[in-house]
C-alpha cells in the first residue's frame, strides 16, 4: 500500500516490528474501519456502531485530570502504516489497575505474533511508567487466539463471569486474567 | 455559626474529626486565609474573597481529583477550626503534598494540627495507597514544621531564601514521609489504632 503523505511518525514506545504512537484524529477514518469491522468487533464485543465524529472525539485531545483511558496507534515499521489500536481502558488511578486492550484492526496482520509484542510494550509501560499494580484483561470464550497470547505473556486466570455478554446470538462467558507488577518484574 | 447537623465526618480522630466541605463554610475559609497572623507565614499576599472559595468548590473536580479537601471539626468545642488538604496529587507516582490550616488561632500549639496531619497521613498511605507524602512551609511558620516533625516527617530539603516574608527573605523547608516509615510511626498514635479496631470489626 502506498503511503500518500509523508507524515512524521512519533513513536512513544519502541518495539521490534511495531512502534506504539499517539493516536491521531487524522487517521479517524481508518480507526472507524477497525472499530466497526464485523469480525474484529465480534471479539472486541463492540455491538454498537461508532461514527467518525465519536471516534474523533474519543481520540482527540484529552480532557482535564487523569485519563480513564490511554490509547496508542500500532504502527507497523516495515510496512509503514498503522495497523491497529492498543492501550488501557478503565484506568483506576487510586487502586492503580487497568484493563489492557489490543485491537489489530488490519485483519491480514492477525496470526503473526504482533499482539504479543504489542502487549509486552503496553504492559511494560503500565508497570514501569504508570506504576500500575495490576493489569487485567478479559477474554470472551471462545477466543482461542487471545487466550494463547494472554497465557504466553504470563497472565494468570482469575475468574469466569458466566454468560456475561451476548455475542453472535448467544450469551458467552468472560474469563478474567490478571498480571501483577511484582510477577512481571521478576520475569 | 456552624451547627453539628451540618457536619459530615469522613475521618474520626480523638479530639477532632475531618469533615466534608459545605458551601456554608466559605466565610470561615476567607476569614482564615486573610488573617494576617496566618497569611504572612504562608505567603498569601493577595486578598481572597469567600466568592473565590465558592467558585473553587463549585468547580467540578476531575476523577480522580487533583486535590482532596477536608475540614477540621473540634468535637468537644463543636467548632470548625481549620482545613487540611492533599494538593498536587500525582496519581501515577502515588505522591501528594499536604496543606494544613489551623485558622482559629486559639488552637495553635494544642496538638490539633498534629492530630489532623496524623489522620491525614494514615488516610493517604492506607486508604489512597500513596507512596510518599510531602509538606512544604517557610521556616518562619514554626508551628507548621513542628507539626511535621511531631508526626515523624523528615526535612528533605531546604530551599535558601525562597520567599519574601515581612520584608526579608526566608528559607523554605520541604518535609517528606514514606509509606513504610509511617507504618512504624503510626503505632505511636493511639487514636489511629482504635480506628483499626473499627475497620476490623466491620
Amino acid at each position: 500500500m502506498e503511503e500518500k503523505n509523508k507524515k512524521i511518525i512519533t513513536p512513544f514506545l519502541k518495539g521490534e516490528r511495531v512502534d506504539l504512537c499517539p493516536t491521531n484524529v487524522e487517521n479517524a477514518e481508518r480507526y472507524a474501519l477497525w472499530i466497526n469491522n464485523p469480525e474484529g468487533r465480534l471479539y472486541a464485543r463492540n455491538p454498537l456502531p461508532s461514527s467518525i465524529e465519536e471516534i474523533k472525539k474519543k481520540y482527540g485531545p484529552p480532557g482535564e485530570g487523569m485519563p480513564e483511558e490511554i490509547s496508542f496507534e500500532i504502527y507497523h515499521k516495515k510496512d509503514k502504516k498503522p495497523i491497529g489500536l492498543t492501550g488501557f481502558l478503565h484506568i483506576n488511578w487510586l487502586n492503580r489497575n487497568a484493563n489492557l486492550f489490543i485491537n489489530i484492526g488490519e485483519v491480514e496482520y492477525w496470526g503473526r505474533g504482533l499482539a504479543e509484542e504489542v502487549a509486552k510494550l503496553v504492559i511494560q509501560y503500565g508497570f514501569e511508567e504508570l506504576n500500575f499494580h495490576k493489569i487485567f484483561t478479559s477474554i470472551f470464550t471462545p477466543n482461542e487466539r487471545s487466550l494463547r497470547v494472554a497465557k504466553k505473556i504470563g497472565f494468570v486466570y482469575e475468574c469466569t463471569l458466566k454468560e456475561e455478554i451476548f455475542v453472535n446470538g448467544k450469551f458467552v462467558d468472560r474469563e478474567k486474567f490478571a498480571l501483577f507488577k511484582y510477577d512481571w518484574l521478576n520475569k | 455559626m456552624i451547627e453539628e447537623k451540618e457536619i459530615a465526618p469522613f475521618i474520626e480522630g480523638k479530639n477532632i474529626s475531618l469533615v466534608a466541605s459545605n458551601l456554608k463554610f466559605i466565610d470561615l475559609y476567607a476569614k482564615w486565609d486573610n488573617d494576617p497572623a496566618f497569611r504572612h507565614v504562608s505567603r498569601n499576599f493577595i486578598p481572597i474573597s469567600p466568592e473565590a472559595f465558592k467558585k473553587f468548590f463549585e468547580k467540578k473536580q476531575p476523577n480522580p481529583p487533583n486535590e482532596i479537601f477536608l475540614n477540621i471539626w473540634h468535637k468537644k468545642d463543636q467548632k470548625l477550626i481549620g482545613y487540611i488538604a492533599f494538593n498536587h496529587i500525582q496519581w501515577a507516582n502515588a505522591i501528594a503534598g499536604i496543606g494544613l490550616v489551623i485558622g482559629e488561632k486559639e488552637y495553635w500549639g494544642k496538638d490539633v494540627g498534629t492530630e489532623a496531619v496524623a489522620l491525614f497521613l494514615d488516610y493517604g498511605f492506607n486508604e489512597l495507597s500513596f507512596f510518599k507524602i510531602t509538606g512544604s512551609m517557610f521556616h518562619v511558620n514554626v508551628g507548621s514544621w513542628r507539626v511535621a516533625e511531631k508526626v515523624g516527617m523528615t526535612r528533605e530539603i531546604v530551599l535558601k531564601k525562597q520567599a519574601y516574608v515581612r520584608g526579608e527573605y526566608v528559607d523554605e523547608y520541604q518535609y517528606s514521609m514514606f509509606k513504610d516509615e509511617w507504618q512504624q510511626k503510626r503505632k505511636q498514635f493511639k487514636f489511629l489504632l482504635s480506628n483499626d479496631e473499627v475497620k476490623i470489626s466491620e
